[in-house]
């Protein structure tokens, strides 16, 4: 039973993945398998999920893979968005327009990407975690120049160099982590493995584990878009294709910061949490500083969402080293903003399609023009500005509180500051867009008006429906699952 | 036994990082290339090395794949970036000759000082080469950083992932195989993409 559960969560993009590379004359035929498949993905994880939610054993398959609360969060996260990506992918739509090639670089990449993601939130073993991660870097390259332009290759080299240095980084911590376990003279080829680490960690040397740990953070640091090398991140999630976006701002960056959290654990075990804690802090709030008053300044909405990114994964940032509330409160944060950001980006590719413009300025009267698309793209926006009654309200809430227990009075006040000021950016720029009279195009054509009801609308509207449910609800199974995820990272 | 094997570690790790400091006063593209497929044959020998004196049958195979990878097939790769390279053929780095020097030799410094509880608490008879390998990891970055050039930049990329390698021979005699064999297959899948990202583009800076 848990190897069908394993099959079925990590086969179907790749199978998805496969029928495209091998459907060069039908790219139809292989969309319309990827839209079917990926919801499979999304079931398994579900299933995964729940049974752990409900108490459940990890699912552990052989020494290769291994899923606990905390992989099995984050395979649904990933799963889920992929899922949204999938349907809402280039493609599906019937006056589309876009061309072959281009459809079927995008299933294949796209779902290489998905896998990759998969697998390393799965693997049981921190060195093939490393490999998949590094791997995400590589398919999703490939996948930012779609349209080929300048901009978008410059932002993807950026990205490939920045990350690929970075991801390098971290491996050199994983190595140094790898080195002071074998001085221990434990089994060399289970060495990396979760469970072998953890039981050795304790007789890990304190000087040792608190130098990987800075490669470490570092690394998988740079790919989750902390602060200071956040730099590629504005530049790859405002160039890439709108659904590659969602996932990559969505997701990608969540799996970069499981990664944090699972060395976290293990350093914790070797030196107590006081040391990685403390990291973990001052690159978070500084992550927040750099995302919050980035997003004051944003003239394009695509760089807003990204530099949106960067302030949320700075307050998860900043949860994690907040003790077992802030942990928990950072795991549904992550849950909220992979939400959010993803239907926020999906629905950033509708307004592009409506203005032909990324700015701004000249996007005026969305609710006249495109009212449903309007009232989403409000709802997801009020969502990241951590309104209620959605979700991440509900998450910045208790890492405000996390945050004033662990008796950090100046985080708590700069951190309301920061989340205040965030809001205050994010209404501002969206008001603009919202109201107003709607003009020309770039091509000075009118813009069009009026939509009517349609699939991708009521699919965007699922992930909004579902936002404001966490955020009321917190439903008993999710509740319960980032409670055991929490007690993974900190016990 | 133990004498000659840490002597033949030591002149290999030397060399990688003589090689990585090399680049810095060379100003164009190819030396970049040839000093990074010498230093992958240098990596090569340190592996052979280690499996033969610590007994790692395994890393007869690792030590082959790179020479093979890393010293026959990404010089190659790179060799041919270059030559469709259109345009300037100067490297023009951020920083002149002898502040780069000066910085590496900086950072070489501080590799000692930072590796110092690392060599503190190994008994492999290697152990006397892990500084060479955290400055090699130290110098690479700072190349990475401060080129302008694409291919320099990648040159400086892999030969971080070679500083890596040398880390894990010396301070553990190798990852386990399926990891070493994951992250060949990622070195040489960012190449061909860095290769296909490059034709059409200016001279970025990595920001």
């Amino acid at each position: 039973m848990d190897s069908i559960l394993l099959i079925a969560l990590l086969a179907p993009p790749m199978f998805a993945a496969a029928v495209a590379i091998l459907a060069r004359r039908a790219p139809v035929g292989a969309v319309w398998f990827d839209a079917a498949a990926m919801p499979v993905s999304a079931g398994a994880a579900a299933a995964i999920a729940l049974r752990l939610a409900a108490g459940g054993a990890p699912l552990v398959i052989g020494t290769a893979w291994r899923l606990d609360a905390l992989s099995a969060l984050l395979a649904l996260l990933v799963s889920v968005v992929a899922t949204l990506a999938a349907w809402l992918g280039p493609g599906l739509e019937r006056r589309g327009g876009v061309p072959g090639t281009e459809i079927r670089h995008f299933r294949i990449y796209a779902n290489l990407f998905a896998s990759t993601m998969l697998m390393a939130v799965s693997t049981s073993n921190l060195g093939v975690m490393w490999v998949a991660i590094e791997a995400t870097t590589v398919t999703s390259a490939l996948l930012i120049p779609l349209r080929r332009t300048k901009p978008a290759l410059d932002a993807s080299w950026k990205y490939l160099l920045i990350c690929s240095v970075g991801i390098a980084l971290a491996f050199a911590g994983t190595v140094l982590a790898f080195v002071d376990y074998a001085t221990t003279g434990g089994d060399l080829e289970l060495a990396l493995n979760w469970t072998t680490l953890r039981t050795a960690a304790p007789s890990l040397h304190p000087e040792v584990a608190q130098l990987a740990f800075v490669f470490l953070l570092v690394g998988f640091g740079t790919k989750a878009g902390l602060a200071p090398t956040h730099t590629w991140l504005p530049d790859a999630h405002s160039e890439a294709p709108a659904q590659l976006s969602a996932v990559m701002s969505g997701v990608l960056l969540a799996v970069a910061l499981y990664a944090v959290a699972r060395w976290k654990a293990i350093i914790d075990l070797a030196i107590g949490p006081a040391f990685t804690d403390t990291m973990l802090l001052v690159v978070g709030m500084a992550t927040v500083v750099v995302g919050s008053v980035s997003l004051l300044s944003q003239t394009y909405y695509k760089r807003m969402l990204a530099y949106s990114s960067i302030e949320h994964m700075g307050l998860a940032c900043v949860g994690l080293a907040l003790g077992p509330l802030g942990v928990f409160a950072a795991l549904l944060h992550l849950t909220g903003h992979a939400l959010a950001k993803s239907t926020a980006f999906l629905l950033s590719g509708r307004v592009y399609a409506r203005y032909r413009s990324g700015k701004i300025g000249a996007v005026s009267g969305l609710l006249d023009t495109a009212p449903a698309t309007g009232v989403l793209f409000a709802a997801t926006l009020f969502a990241l500005a951590g309104l209620p009654p959605f979700s991440l309200f509900l998450s910045e809430i208790l890492i405000v509180q996390a945050a004033w227990r662990t008796a950090h009075g100046v985080v708590t006040a700069l951190v309301l500051v920061l989340i205040l000021l965030a809001f205050a950016s994010l209404v501002t720029h969206l008001q603009r867009m919202l109201f107003g009279k709607a003009g020309r195009d770039e091509a000075g054509r009118d813009v069009l008006r009026g939509e009517r009801a349609s699939v991708p609308l009521g699919i965007l509207a699922l992930p909004v429906v579902l936002l404001a449910w966490i955020g009321v609800m917190l439903p008993a199974p999710l509740r319960m699952l980032l409670t055991y995820a929490a007690e993974v990272v900190r016990p | 036994m133990d004498a000659t094997f840490s002597l033949l570690t030591m002149t290999g790790a030397s060399a990688m990082l003589l090689l990585a400091l090399a680049v810095l006063w060379r100003h164009h593209v190819p030396a970049y290339i040839t000093a990074f497929r010498m230093q992958s044959v240098a990596l090569a020998f340190v592996g052979a090395v280690v499996a033969w004196f610590g007994d790692v049958s395994e890393l007869f195979l690792v030590a082959a794949l790179i020479l093979a990878l890393k010293g026959w097939i990404v010089p190659r790769i790179l060799a041919r970036m270059e030559a469709r390279r259109p345009g300037d053929r100067g490297l023009h780095p951020l920083v002149n000759t002898e502040m780069s020097l000066l910085l590496s030799g900086g950072l070489a410094v501080a590799a000692y000082e930072i590796s110092r509880p690392v060599a503190e608490v190994i008994s492999l008879p290697t152990r006397g080469g892990l500084p060479l390998a955290l400055a090699l990891i130290l110098v690479s970055l700072f190349i990475v950083v401060s080129r302008r050039q694409v291919i320099a930049q990648i040159v400086g990329f892999l030969m971080l992932e070679n500083g890596i390698a040398l880390l894990a021979l010396l301070g553990a005699y190798g990852v386990p195989l399926v990891v070493e064999l994951g992250v060949f297959l990622d070195v040489l899948l960012g190449v061909l993409v860095m290769q296909a990202l490059v034709p059409g583009m200016g001279e970025p800076s990595a920001g």
